[in-house]
């Protein structure tokens, strides 16, 4: 069974629309990237996922507990849900191990002390426990509200623009904490507008906007660009290649052989090669396109 | 759970040296302020003007002068003591669903297993226990003062304990669960303390009136007044609950 599946979640305030037809699901051990442009109901979609709101139409599972129309997730889901929010939200006096020990209770999580401990230790923070909260630096606050996500040992995890208002160093420290679940093999719900972020971490990405715009595989590292200085015929390095595209001066291949290989059977071809790089997957050209398509309708 | 959520509070309120500050201030001035004029008053004022004091609200001491003036002001300042714990039950607890608000912790709370009524009675408890502790001591040490001038014991009289010990749970309940209900529908923690700070209006109103000796507050009133405050208790704490709803309280 996956571990989520959202058919059809439509949630409004007010009358007007925050988000409608999100499906999708997410497989166990999977991370999946929630892009969407501010407002695009990322948040919403997540909170329904959280047990915090009920949708207005379609239904949810969450970790096995059923969310459907008018009935959030109730306490049994909370309990297996761990949520990273946009802000950290704890409490300014408490220290940071004070802080995690509240949350740690409040979730039932079993030996709460010795569990607060080795999360502490797991995100670098075993010395600035006995700090207060208002004390630590931002990248640390938001590695206490990770911790605080996976303080009962949760089936899935929900991140809520978990770099947002980072400066670069803790936005790399906490990409690198995320990194670290990811190749844990946890399920991680990752919403976000930074779509290096999903890219680097996720395996698959649902574009929202208002509504669910489209599901895009990831691919990372599997493709070579070539930029040729000038024109040429690249039929005698096929046999090097699982797939070959030729674009005006860029060459995209898939390598069959290793890199310097195919760089040097290209030379000996007659090629005249200004670059070689590693292909991104072209999801910023993919979302841009899709963001676009779904203003027009 | 609730015992979490008292633990919590009640630690937030040790390290905040200025909220304690604020709400030491009127107890102590309540307590030394009447104290203080009253010692003074026996020794520097006129017998007769004493005489007449007692004499404008009917009371008899046989004690002495000393005795009949601290009597006075022993029954009129009772309603005062009711007053504390309304207003620093409301002082914490407007703080407490609010507060969590502005600070950003109340989604991170919502999403866990813990249920409403937990979260809604954990608040309530944890803003009740300091206020009435520190009403209490307010009251020992009022009592104390007024017999040490009196030079015979006055206080407690069976007003003064069944006010303290029955009626101010029940008004520092009222001025919590007043508040959790107005701070869990206004954004602003300042706004909902003000709103529900308004609740100790009536009863300044009679402490007035009484001071004034237009009206005496006998055992009958305190006893219909217990009855009261708790029925709106209940009330109180059932809309509490109702109107903790874990979205709605998300999306103002």
């Amino acid at each position: 069974m996956a571990a989520i599946e959202a058919d059809a979640l439509a949630k409004s305030f007010g009358g007007r629309p925050a988000c409608r037809e999100i499906s999708f699901t997410v497989e166990r051990g999977e991370v999946f990237g929630l892009l969407g442009p501010n407002g695009a109901g990322k948040t919403t979609t997540l909170r329904m996922l959280a047990g915090l709101y009920a949708p207005d139409a379609g239904a949810a599972r969450v970790a096995g507990y059923p969310i459907t129309p008018g009935r959030p997730g109730g306490p049994e889901l909370r309990a297996r849900v761990g949520l990273l929010t946009e802000s950290p939200g704890f409490y300014d006096r408490l220290t940071a191990r004070e802080n995690l020990m509240y949350f740690a209770r409040l979730q039932k999580a079993r030996e709460p002390a010795r569990r607060c401990g080795a999360l502490l230790d797991r995100f670098a923070l075993r010395e600035h426990a006995d700090r207060p909260f208002a004390e630590l630096s931002r990248g640390m606050k938001q590695k206490l509200a990770i911790a605080r996500a996976l303080v009962h040992d949760p089936d899935v995890i929900l991140l809520d623009e978990p770099t947002v208002g980072l400066d670069p160093e803790a936005t790399r420290e906490v990409r690198n904490v995320v990194a670290q679940l990811a190749a844990d093999h946890a399920t991680i719900v990752l919403c976000t507008h930074h779509l290096e972020e999903v890219e680097r971490l996720c395996s698959r990405a649902a574009f929202i906007a208002g509504r669910l715009v489209a599901i895009h595989e990831i691919r990372r590292g599997s493709l070579l660009r070539i930029e040729l200085a000038a024109p040429f015929a690249p039929d005698g390095v096929r046999a090097l290649c699982h797939s070959l595209r030729l674009s005006g001066s860029t060459l995209l291949i898939e390598p069959r052989a290793e890199v310097p290989e195919i760089v040097a059977a290209l030379v000996r071809a007659g090629a005249r090669i200004a670059e070689v790089a590693p292909h991104r997957d072209p999801l910023e050209d993919a979302w841009l396109q899709l963001l676009a398509e779904a203003r027009e309708r | 759970m609730i015992g979490v959520v008292i633990r919590k509070e009640l630690l937030e309120v040790r390290r905040s040296p200025i909220l304690l500050l604020s709400m030491a201030s009127l107890p102590a001035t309540v307590v030394a302020v009447p104290i203080a004029l009253l010692a003074w008053l026996v020794r520097a004022a006129p017998e007769q003007a004493l005489l007449f004091v007692q004499d404008v609200y009917g009371v008899r001491e046989s004690a002495g002068v000393a005795a009949g003036i601290a009597s006075v002001l022993a029954r009129n300042w009772l309603p005062m003591f009711l007053v504390l714990p309304i207003f620093l039950a409301v002082l914490l607890a407007a703080q407490s669903i609010g507060g969590e608000r502005e600070r950003r912790t109340l989604e991170p709370l919502l999403a866990t297993p813990v249920s409403t009524l937990s979260i809604v009675a954990g608040h309530m408890l944890a803003a009740m226990v300091p206020a009435l502790a520190i009403t209490w001591i307010a009251a020992a040490l009022f009592c104390l003062g007024i017999d040490a001038v009196a030079g015979h014991m006055l206080l407690p009289d069976s007003a003064w304990l069944f006010g303290t010990l029955a009626l101010s749970p029940l008004l520092a309940l009222f001025g919590n669960a007043t508040a959790v209900v107005v701070s869990s529908r206004v954004l602003d923690p300042r706004a909902a303390q003000n709103l529900a700070a308004t609740t100790v209006l009536p009863l300044l109103a009679l402490l007035v009136f009484q001071l004034a000796g237009r009206i005496a507050l006998g055992p009958r009133f305190y006893f219909a007044l217990a009855a009261g405050v708790a029925a709106a208790d209940v009330a109180l704490i059932a809309i509490a609950v109702r109107l903790f709803d874990r979205e709605k309280l998300l999306t103002r």
